[in-house]
């Protein structure tokens, strides 16, 4: 396991965790975030069509994607002393009760600037048929104290 | 979760305060509201989306890390986004779409920080007959220290 800013490598996997949607944990954070918009919680409304899009029943919150991504980055980032510093994503595909996601990050570059260390981070989340529903960037800091 | 049982759920009533895309002015601030963050909003965040890092639960683990105690979650702000703005805010027009987002992290919000927001449509803009807002928003703790700063695009409804 690479542990230290040198160590690491562009093309290092950052593997993240396993995310089981239902109805149930879409409703929890709902609950969570105070976002009770009804896309994600009344499945009459779904059924109807925004602009020339049809989901055809609730869908999961984006920003739950959004959650993951930013776990699987604090998890991978506290215990090597660095720091979770910026998350950029967009939505590929929607999310739905019965599917199971999972975030990955890629090392996509490493940055030293004045005074700090940075690594760049390339994000997506999959389904379970292999589908990315997001893709995103991010940035992780190594700060110098941090160095091993 | 004396916060939560007021927050109105029902996103239905009001929907006719809220500005759609005609109204939203770019450049106008919006309306928010200063929230107090507590340990458990943390903990049912951290809940819903499988968070377990001892940094939010555990005190005394919390106490030896570089943040010297507890922390929430840098992405707590999908949180604050609701609970710092008001019912009619357009952010909580049914069939609001979110078109992507980008944060950038200062300094963990903690248990206990009072939370003030700022926030305005930057932009907007018609893509392929979809009614686009650009929003800006800068969260705040009461020191006014930025703890994180966001732009994020949403698709309004018709």
């Amino acid at each position: 396991m690479t542990t230290t800013f040198e160590d690491l490598n562009a093309g290092d996997a950052i593997d993240g965790p396993t995310f089981a949607v239902s109805r149930e944990s879409i409703r929890l954070f709902c609950d969570a975030s105070l976002d009770y918009n009804p896309l994600h919680l009344d499945d009459d409304y779904m059924k109807g069509s925004f602009g020339k899009t049809n989901f055809g029943g609730i869908i999961m919150h984006g920003m739950n994607n959004f959650g993951l991504i930013s776990r699987m980055l604090t998890d991978w980032a506290y215990p090597r002393g660095a720091i979770h510093r910026r998350l950029e994503t967009r939505w590929v595909k929607p999310v739905r009760p019965g599917d199971t996601i999972r975030p990955l990050g890629i090392v996509k570059s490493k940055q030293v600037t004045k005074n700090s260390r940075w690594v760049l981070i390339d994000v997506l989340v999959r389904n379970q048929n292999d589908e990315k529903v997001a893709t995103g960037e991010a940035m992780v800091e190594f700060p110098l104290d941090a160095a091993a | 979760m004396a916060q939560a049982e007021a927050f109105e759920t029902d996103f239905w009533k009001d929907a006719n305060l809220r500005k759609v895309w005609d109204d939203i002015v770019p450049g106008e601030p919006r309306k928010t509201i200063p929230y107090t963050l507590t340990r458990d909003a943390i903990e049912l965040y951290c809940k819903s989306v499988g968070e377990t890092h001892p940094i939010y639960f555990d005190e005394a683990y919390a106490k030896t890390t570089r943040y010297g105690g507890l922390i929430a979650p840098p992405s707590i702000h999908i949180l604050l986004m609701f609970s710092c703005t008001p019912a009619d805010d357009w952010m909580r027009s049914p069939g609001t779409v979110n078109a992507g987002q980008s944060w950038s992290y200062n300094i963990p919000a903690r248990p206990g920080d009072v939370i003030t927001l700022q926030a305005r449509a930057l932009d907007k803009f018609i893509k392929r007959e979809r009614l686009f807002v650009v929003h800006d928003n800068v969260f705040f703790n009461q020191h006014g220290e930025v703890i994180c700063s966001g732009r994020g695009q949403t698709i309004r409804p018709e």
